[in-house]
């Protein structure tokens, strides 16, 4: 690969509560190259959008302690000060968060809220501050724009709305892109037409970008490699077209056979048994053995090792794929 | 603004910006509009009052000491023969004054207090607050009283001390508002824009919390004005020759029998004021804020 355009290196969060410290990411690592797109997938609370917030550093800290390093340009961005971090965030490395409804501001109009980026970021005042906004919702495929810019929030619809927030997320062509489950509150057909809009943009702006989803379907339109997360640890990490065919990790397969199967209506979904470990008990050993179908003595035992059995395609397990056809 | 008519694809959206609506809201509720005329008639008066008045304030005339009202003297005359009505209309200027002036000071202070202490919580927080706390537990018009009496009775003392006492309500009210915002998606992504604190609170949260602001305003111009009477009651606030209508009333009292138009004009003109803030403010909460309603009233005081 490339030289990363970001390299995350042991990236961990512990949140210090009342009953102790909770670690809820635990030593990630991974590489972003240029131009790629990083499916990041795991259960809600796997710890997915903890580490892409760590990342931007927000998180409140305290509770938050983020340790670990994550390169980007030759600098660790978690140690960077506030001042250079505002000058990375929304410029260099901006975030589409999840819910359009509660990602913009009600009482401004949209206007306001997509030139504000420019403004910080550009140096654009004014008209031509204003220009560019006009451009960026045309660009996110919104009608009328010229006329639109001066409504508000609520006088959009969810998936306009999203365009919207995607438009304030590309304003200043930053090189990554952290869409943290950027079309989960959106229905299927205009998820479908958000996730063209943002490869597309990715392709022009040639951005990397750093998907954060639960939804399987989603990672196997969008990504070129996928994390799998379960308890804050990576389980997987392989490229996309790997992940699908050969999984690795009993995890993983856990979540790829409760997903439907088009055409097949008698199969029964099959959940994974037991729920995930509560952070402040972790298990001992594997982070998914009470789960796990193919438990043995040694995952009780001992924490595997996120080998790499073949190049590029790593698992968190103690055995092979080939050992576990039980 | 221009207001385009705007026809969207997602159906015909009516393009009205929150002023309007809330304009639109108050000027249905009649008791509202009410006040609302009462207040700008009040205004008027007060900006034209030397030019209505018919007499000066201190145009003595003991001959014609303590009249009933008449073509002359349409609210009577004192005990020196000053025409009443002069003085009414001439006072209502201090008590507007000190009514906006003060408020504008709990604002000015109460507002950044409430902002800083809710977005930033912690330690911050409990500090701030509980020197707000300390403000709010003395009774307010004997907070006032002390104010004045360390400054001297003076009428701007009276305008400092009015506001500092009414400081911790607007400082409360924002905080609670803000605090509902600070983990508000929006303030996040405005976060991750890369924008500044100062930045958040002054263009996402602030905006947000104005509307239970605007109504404490209002009611609490009532209270100010309320508040400016009773100190003048007490001697502290105007101090003689120039009239306010607190200082009328407590020298009206002497003379109640023989003279009750003495102290009746001053105390309705109180009570008209009074009660079209109120109006008014009523009237602001159910269009900006219904769900407001009962926070304000529990946390009203005396």
């Amino acid at each position: 690969m490339t030289q990363p355009v970001l390299s995350v290196r042991d990236l961990s969060v512990t949140f210090r509560t009342r009953e102790g410290p909770a670690k809820v990411v635990d030593r990630i690592s991974y590489d972003l190259g240029p131009g790629e797109t990083l499916a990041i997938v795991g259960e809600s609370g796997s710890g997915k959008s903890v580490s892409s917030l760590a990342l931007m550093q927000l998180l409140p800290t305290p509770p938050a302690v983020v340790e670990g390093e994550a390169i980007f340009e030759g600098r660790n961005l978690l140690t960077l000060d506030e001042p250079e971090m505002q000058k990375i965030r929304g410029n260099r490395i901006a975030m589409i968060f999840q819910d359009p409804m509660t990602s913009l501001n009600p009482v401004r109009t949209i206007g306001h809220q997509l030139m504000e980026p420019i403004e910080l970021h550009l140096g654009l005042t004014g008209r031509a501050a204003r220009e560019r906004a006009i451009e960026l919702l045309h660009l996110v495929g919104i009608p009328s724009a010229e006329e639109r810019i001066d409504d508000y929030p609520h006088q959009f619809s969810g998936g306009m709305r999203q365009r919207v927030v995607i438009a304030m997320g590309i304003s200043c062509e930053p090189d990554i892109l952290i869409a943290d489950e950027a079309t989960t509150a959106l229905d299927v057909t205009t998820q479908a037409k958000i996730i063209d809009e943002i490869k597309g943009l990715q392709e022009r702006l040639g951005m990397s970008l750093i998907w954060i989803t639960h939804d399987l379907g989603v990672v196997a339109g969008v990504a070129d490699r996928v994390v799998v997360l379960y308890a804050g640890h990576i389980m997987e990490e392989a490229d996309v077209d790997d992940l699908f065919r050969v999984r690795r990790n009993p995890y993983t397969r856990g979540l790829l056979a409760s997903l439907p199967v088009p055409g097949r209506t008698s199969r029964r979904l099959e959940a994974i048994p037991g729920l995930p470990p509560d952070p402040l008990r972790p298990p001992r050993g594997c982070p998914f053995s009470p789960r796990c179908p193919y438990v043995a003595d040694v995952c009780v035992r001992e924490e595997p090792a996120l080998r790499e059995p073949v190049p590029g395609h790593r698992s968190k397990c103690h055995f092979d794929p080939e050992d576990l056809h039980a | 603004m221009t207001e385009p008519a705007a026809e969207t694809t997602v159906g015909v959206v009516a393009h009205r910006s929150r002023l309007r609506t809330t304009a639109e809201t108050v000027l249905r509720n009649r008791l509202a509009v009410f006040g609302l005329v009462i207040l700008v008639l009040l205004v008027l008066v007060a900006l034209a009052a030397p030019l209505i008045a018919p007499y000066t304030i201190n145009q003595v005339d003991v001959a014609n000491r303590l009249q009933g009202p008449s073509s002359q003297h349409w609210f009577g005359t004192d005990e020196l023969g000053r025409d009443v009505f002069s003085r009414v209309i001439i006072a209502s200027r201090v008590s507007l004054q000190v009514g906006f002036v003060s408020v504008g000071i709990a604002l000015g202070l109460g507002v950044p207090v409430g902002l800083i202490a809710g977005y930033y919580g912690g330690r911050i927080d409990s500090i701030l607050m509980r020197l707000m706390d300390i403000l709010f537990s003395i009774p307010a018009i004997v907070l006032a009283i002390a104010i004045l009496a360390a400054l001297g009775p003076d009428i701007v003392n009276a305008m400092i001390a009015i506001g500092v006492v009414y400081t911790p309500i607007f400082a409360r009210i924002t905080r609670g508002s803000v605090l509902t915002l600070r983990d508000a998606v929006f303030v996040q992504a405005a976060r991750s824009i890369g924008a500044s604190d100062l930045r958040i609170i002054g263009n996402h949260v602030f905006p947000n919390v104005i509307a239970p602001i605007i109504v404490q305003t209002s009611l609490s111009l009532a209270f100010a004005i309320l508040a400016e009477a009773a100190l003048s009651f007490l001697g502290l606030g105007v101090q003689p020759p120039n009239p306010a209508w607190g200082r009328m009333l407590s020298e009206g009292r002497a003379f109640f029998q023989r003279a009750p138009w003495m102290a009746i004009f001053p105390g309705l003109a109180i009570f008209a004021t009074v009660f079209a803030f109120n109006a008014l403010g009523d009237g602001l909460r159910d269009a900006l804020d219904p769900q407001q309603r009962s926070i304000i009233e529990s946390r009203g005081r005396s």
